[in-house]
């Protein structure tokens, strides 16, 4: 071979691009490139070069690609490479005068006119045919004759003869070229050589190439003919004008060697092929290194009769594993390999030591099957990736005694030799991280509408229990450092589930012993949580339970789980992230299961509201969602406040998706390149973890409602009224400003609804707003204890309803009878008069309890409307007449003391006059 | 039944036909805060202006154009004028809400009347006053301090200071007698004999709390605006004052340099236009704050003409009902 490489490396050649069907282009090592030379560029016209064999180029690629298509039969495609390359033979026009139309372009339009007949002949095919295609077959026969029509004389001549109209026409460009310019003339012995060297690459090429033998003789055919034309054209002008007359003998008898070189090379090729299949691995590695792509099938790793010993094993491992992140490599085969040599080392008992090593590759090579970041792994390949993830486990339980660890060097493996302890190089822990991180990447990728995606859920019962038994095998071995980290996964597979399970079983069990946490009501079967679809996965978890009865510690409550190994990683981890992220989980698990005091506790403990935003962003979402459950929590506790507090920042910056890294919002591209995007679409939290976001709206405008409506009804006439939350205010504003209001229909309209009537202390129809069929079954349903949220919200609405009508209404009664009010609001006398008297106490409401008669006297010191006006001007005008004496400063400088004494003493006091208690005192003083 | 006006010798009188135009066009076309418009005829009689007729604006949306109006008016005129009816232009009408109706619209309008037609004038109409019984017609010119500063149309703090204008000046009020043919006064004389008594009592009507909130309302508006006014030009008065400081410090430092370039026997810098390196501040149109000052002013007199009549009533009503008791 090595005798063509001297040759091919010269420059003229070089410069001639591959065009070839070579689909991995390139396939390394420095000779890759001549080897691969395409056929039939015409590269020795030197004037032209650069132009021409650009143009030339670019159209037979385009060609080839047809040819490919036409092949599969795909039409579309052919029409699309059809048009580009109208294209490119528009752009080589200017060649193309110059030289005539060159023969592979005729030859081209010639069969695709006939492969289109014949296609739209054949009826049957047509039918089965897609529609794409059927579209694209009468669009590109269309195309393709009004096309032909211009070259109709040429193609006429080339059906005729095709060889001979290609000799004729490179002879008539011969004799141009040849006057033209008298070309570096070469020698003749340099021709043949030359020749070679082009076919050789090609039958190269071909060999390794694995098509169906037919196929790859009809382009044996077609590029045979080819390359005889070219190398014609070839001889043609390196020959001088002197010889130009030899030249049809000297071309005959090229072809006729060529024709011999041929057959004699496809023997060659076969003898060689089978050579190597008896070859010893020696034989078959020059090829890697040769940089020919690792495809072949192997049938047999090594020779029959050959002592497959480890150090033989080995050896072949690092062959294949050099071979690994190379261009070119096949990775699938890689794998294959891999696969098989495990078969091998099994078969012949080299030892669990070695079977565990390549089993690691082979993981290894699993995940590098990918050579995108952001692509996700082939179901297929997933699975077989989770086996062998067991398999390893599997064999690392067996064998105890194995010491794996990454710190163990290449060299001080020890595989084989059983007086001293194995070790063998390999960190399980990092391969199980990776296949977390896998799996959360598929279910980033998959429709989360879909079967498919609740197929792929049903992986996370192997994913958990990998992880549990990584975590036993750990426990038993592993450092601090290594547990945090496997408990850190356990605990991101644990945290957002909701322990039906436990919950369960408190219910069966009797009441005193639920002192922390409050009682699960004894309802109706409590449909999902706030998950959206954690049912299937639910299920599995329990099926899963159910299988892995030795795991003793997988039939605790979820509960004590997280406790155990979040204690853990509280007291051993070094690193704060992992930290962290438990601390997160632990809030996020006590919340989900309404422990709301011990959630807040560690929340408030951990300090983690001072510093999270310096985390880095997956820890920020994992902080947002810890967040929104625990005010979940909070509200479902009957908490608002607290509820509301903790859902306010998420809600109102309006994002709430984006921060809780359930889907991007659309923003303009400008924001947002497309680097930024695959960031944040990394992020994303797989669909089975979100939080329901329509959930979560609903219960801060309710809890917004509950506490911004009877603070609106009390501070009606303040002029600096402050408003609770934004958000809700804005919902009402858009209540407001429809132009016919019909019955609520989304969620935000039923609040808004609840909202209009609790302004007038209409309960009833308020409660009606935001408990019935339709809230139920779009929100309160979601929740764990729904029948207790309910009742929770019924008696929050009376409360906060019969507030708001203390204060909307008070100005009207001169008194009023607490029984009235209690039967009004369904209320019992003791929570009405607390009501009031912690109203009457906070100085809301001026009013005292007349306790015999149990009435609440008005005091009437409410300010009417236009004293309010009033006293609203008073104000504006103490600023109007602040504001001028600022003009008045600037103009005489410190002059307007007697004023200033004035504003402080007088128009300070202003303030007071806009505290409902303070205003009676202030009335004294006018 | 001539008053002197004070500053051009004129007075004006008008016709009840006039008034009960202009009464019953709001009644047809205006509703709550949207004001009604037209074109006021008459005559200029020695020191007198007569108003004999009227004819309302049509309503016009944003998009018609403002030639047709003027068109609208030409035509009207000269119909007028076929049916001898009195065609010289000499004001115009407007109605108000609340009494607000010191706006820069206003201002404009009546300016350019003015330019043109010297004695023109403006009726303002105030038909909540007048439905609450009294019948409120007020005629307003621009004063002609004013006259020049509008002509000038330099609104600078500066320019008002000199032409001596503050709110008080900037209209002036002139008296209206209304007066009628001998034969419409025996009329009203027999109508009011027919009519009876009780139409009237809106006068005596006692709820006052929604007129008063509306009126603290808009005055609190105004009283905003007058703030935010305020401290615009307080902002400005002490951009000003810091530009003049670093004005002051620029001229030091280069008359330092020169100093010490002189010392050193070189030539001293070039003068440089201040004005150029130090861009006075753009001075905020003091205009609107005397539009709203006057505003203010006329919601006052409002306000306090409004309450003093309801005083009246309050006590009066108390009074009856001590005697009924």
């Amino acid at each position: 071979m090595s005798r063509f490489f001297t040759t091919g490396s010269d420059s003229e050649s070089e410069s001639s691009a591959s065009g070839d069907e070579t689909a991995p282009k390139a396939a390394g090592g420095p000779y890759s490139k001549p080897l691969l030379l395409s056929e039939d560029e015409e590269d020795t016209k030197r004037v032209v070069r650069s132009a021409r064999d650009k143009r030339y180029e670019e159209l037979t690629n385009l060609i080839r690609s047809i040819r490919n298509a036409m092949k599969i039969r795909d039409v579309s495609r052919c029409l699309e490479e059809f048009e580009l390359l109208g294209r490119a033979w528009a752009k080589a026009k200017g060649v193309v005068d110059r030289e005539g139309v060159p023969r592979f372009y005729l030859r081209i339009l010639a069969d695709l006119e006939d492969y289109l007949n014949e296609l739209w002949e054949d009826k049957e095919g047509k039918k089965k045919m897609n529609k794409n295609n059927a579209k694209a077959l009468s669009s590109l026969r269309q195309k393709l004759r009004k096309y032909n029509r211009d070259y109709e004389g040429q193609i006429a001549a080339y059906r005729q003869n095709p060889e001979q109209s290609d000799e004729d026409e490179e002879k008539s460009r011969r004799d141009s070229e040849g006057s033209g310019s008298s070309s570096g003339a070469e020698d003749d012995a340099g021709n043949f050589l030359k020749r070679r060297e082009r076919d050789e690459p090609r039958s190269r090429y071909k060999e390794s190439e694995s098509e169906p033998e037919s196929e790859s003789d009809e382009d044996w055919g077609d590029s045979a003919s080819e390359s005889d034309s070219e190398s014609d054209e070839d001889d043609g002008k390196f020959t001088s004008l002197a010889s130009k007359f030899l030249k049809k003998d000297e071309e005959r008898r090229g072809a006729e060697r060529r024709r011999e070189e041929k057959a004699k090379k496809k023997l060659e090729r076969k003898s060689r092929r089978e050579e190597e299949e008896e070859e010893e691995e020696g034989g078959e590695w020059e090829k890697v290194k040769g940089g020919v792509p690792l495809i072949k099938e192997k049938p047999k790793m090594f020779a029959k009769g050959t002592e497959i010993t480890v150090g033989l094993v080995m050896k072949k491992l690092n062959e294949i594993l050099q071979a690994r992140g190379k261009k070119g490599t096949d990775r699938a085969a890689q794998i294959e390999l891999l696969q098989h040599l495990v078969a091998v080392a099994h078969e012949h008992q080299l030892g669990v030591p070695l079977e565990l090593k390549i089993k690691f590759n082979i993981v290894a090579s699993l995940y590098d099957y990918n050579p995108n970041l952001a692509a996700y792994m082939k179901a297929e390949l997933w699975q077989r990736c989770l086996g062998c993830i067991e398999e390893l486990l599997e064999l690392l339980f067996a064998h105890p005694e194995i010491f794996v660890g990454e710190n163990v060097l290449e060299e001080s493996e020890n595989l084989s030799n059983p007086e001293q302890p194995f070790r063998v190089r390999g960190c399980v822990l990092t391969l199980v991280e990776r296949m977390d991180e896998e799996f959360t990447k598929i279910m980033q990728n998959t429709d989360p509408h879909s079967q498919e995606y609740v197929e792929h859920l049903k992986d996370e019962a192997r994913v958990c229990g990998i992880i549990g038994r990584l975590q036993r095998y750990l426990q038993a071995k592993g450092s601090p450092e290594e547990l945090c980290r496997v408990y850190l996964l356990r605990v991101l597979h644990t945290y957002y589930k909701f322990d039906y399970a436990a919950a369960r079983r408190r219910q069966v069990r009797p009441r005193p012993q639920v002192s922390p946490g409050p009682q699960v009501s004894p309802g109706p079967q409590v449909s999902p949580g706030p998950q959206v679809s954690p049912d299937p996965q639910e299920k599995e978890k329990e099926d899963e339970e159910k299988e892995k009865q030795e795991e003793e510690e997988e039939e605790e409550d979820s509960e004590a789980l997280m406790e155990r190994l979040c204690r853990f990683v509280y007291a051993k981890d070094r690193t704060d992230r992992i930290r962290t992220c438990a601390i997160l989980c632990h809030i996020y698990h006590h919340a989900l299961h309404s422990r709301w005091y011990r959630a807040r506790d560690l929340m408030l403990m951990s300090h983690l509201q001072d510093n999270i935003q310096h985390a880095d962003p997956p820890v920020q979402i994992l902080y947002n969602r810890t967040m929104v459950q625990l005010g979940i929590c909070a509200f479902r506790q009957g908490l608002i406040k607290d509820a509301h507090n903790a859902l306010l920042d998420i809600q109102s910056s309006g994002r709430a998706k984006e921060l809780l890294g359930q889907g991007l919002l659309l923003r303009s591209l400008q924001e947002r390149n497309a680097e930024q995007e695959k960031v944040e679409k990394r992020r994303q939290v797989p669909f089975h973890m979100h939080v329901n976001l329509e959930l979560l709206e609903c219960v801060y405008l309710v809890a917004a409602m509950l506490l911004e409506i009877p603070y609106m009804a009390a501070h009606e006439f303040d002029a600096r009224r402050r408003m609770i939350s934004k958000q809700f205010h804005h919902q009402l504003r858009v209540g407001e400003r429809q132009p016919l209001l019909g019955p609520p229909e989304s969620m935000r309209e039923h609040v808004v609804a609840a909202s209009k009537a609790m302004k007038t202390g209409d309960w009833r129809r308020c409660h009606r707003f935001v408990v019935n069929e339709k809230m139920n079954g779009k929100v309160w349903d979601l929740f764990p204890e729904a029948d207790q949220v309910r009742a929770m919200l019924v008696r929050k609405i009376q409360e906060e309803s019969l507030r708001t009508y203390l204060f909307t209404y008070s100005s009207v009664y001169d008194s009023i009878s607490m029984e009235t009010l209690a039967a009004m609001f369904e209320l019992d006398l003791p929570t009405v008069h607390g009501i009031i008297s912690k109203m009457i106490i906070n100085e809301e409401l001026m009013a005292s309890l007349d306790q015999p008669t149990a009435t609440v006297m008005m005091h009437r010191t409410e300010p009417t409307a236009t004293q309010n006006l009033a006293l609203q001007l008073a104000e504006k005008l103490g600023n109007l007449v602040e504001n001028n004496e600022r003009v008045l400063d600037q103009r005489q400088g410190a002059y307007g003391g007697y004023f200033r004494d004035q504003k402080d003493g007088g128009y300070r006091k202003g303030d007071g006059y806009l505290r409902r208690g303070g205003f009676r005192q202030e009335r004294g003083n006018y | 039944m001539n008053f002197s006006a004070p500053f051009l010798g004129l007075c004006w009188k008008t016709r009840l036909q006039v008034v009960l135009k202009i009464i019953k066009h709001y009644q047809e076309e205006g509703q709550g805060n949207e004001v009604v418009q037209g074109v006021l005829l008459g005559l200029v009689v020695d020191d007198r202006l007569e108003i004999t007729n009227c004819f309302p604006f049509p309503q016009h949306t944003e998009d018609d154009a403002d030639f047709d109006e003027v068109q609208y008016q030409m035509e009207m005129m000269r119909s007028l004028r076929h049916v001898n009816i009195d065609h010289l232009h000499v004001g115009w009408y407007q109605s108000t809400y609340y009494g607000s109706f010191v706006t820069r619209a206003l201002l404009d309008s009546q300016f350019s009347y003015q330019h043109a037609i010297e004695e023109s004038v403006v009726l303002i109409y105030d038909p909540i006053k007048t439905a609450q019984g009294s019948l409120s017609l007020k005629a307003y010119r621009l004063t002609p301090k004013l006259m020049e500063v509008c002509k000038e149309k330099d609104f600078s703090p500066e320019a008002l200071k000199k032409a001596n204008i503050a709110y008080e000046n900037m209209f002036e009020e002139v008296p209206i007698v209304i007066k009628n043919s001998y034969l419409i006064n025996v009329m009203l004389w027999e109508l009011e004999k027919k009519s009876a008594v009780a139409d009237r009592h809106e006068l005596l009507s006692l709820a006052s709390s929604n007129h008063l909130g509306k009126s603290l309302q808009l005055l609190m508006d105004r009283v905003d605006e007058m703030s935010q006014d305020i401290v615009k030009y307080n902002t400005y008065l002490r951009n000003v004052s810091k530009q003049q400081q670093q004005k002051h410090q620029y001229q030091q430092r280069r008359q330092q340099e020169n100093i010490q370039r002189q010392s050193r026997g070189e030539p001293p810098l070039p003068e440089e236009d201040i004005n150029k390196l130090f861009k006075p501040p753009q001075p905020p149109p003091r205009m609107e704050s005397l539009l709203i000052a006057g505003q203010i002013n006329t919601y006052c007199q409002n306000i306090k003409e409004f309450n003093a009549q309801n005083l009246g009533k309050l006590f009066m009503a108390q009074a009856l009902q001590d005697y009924n008791n």
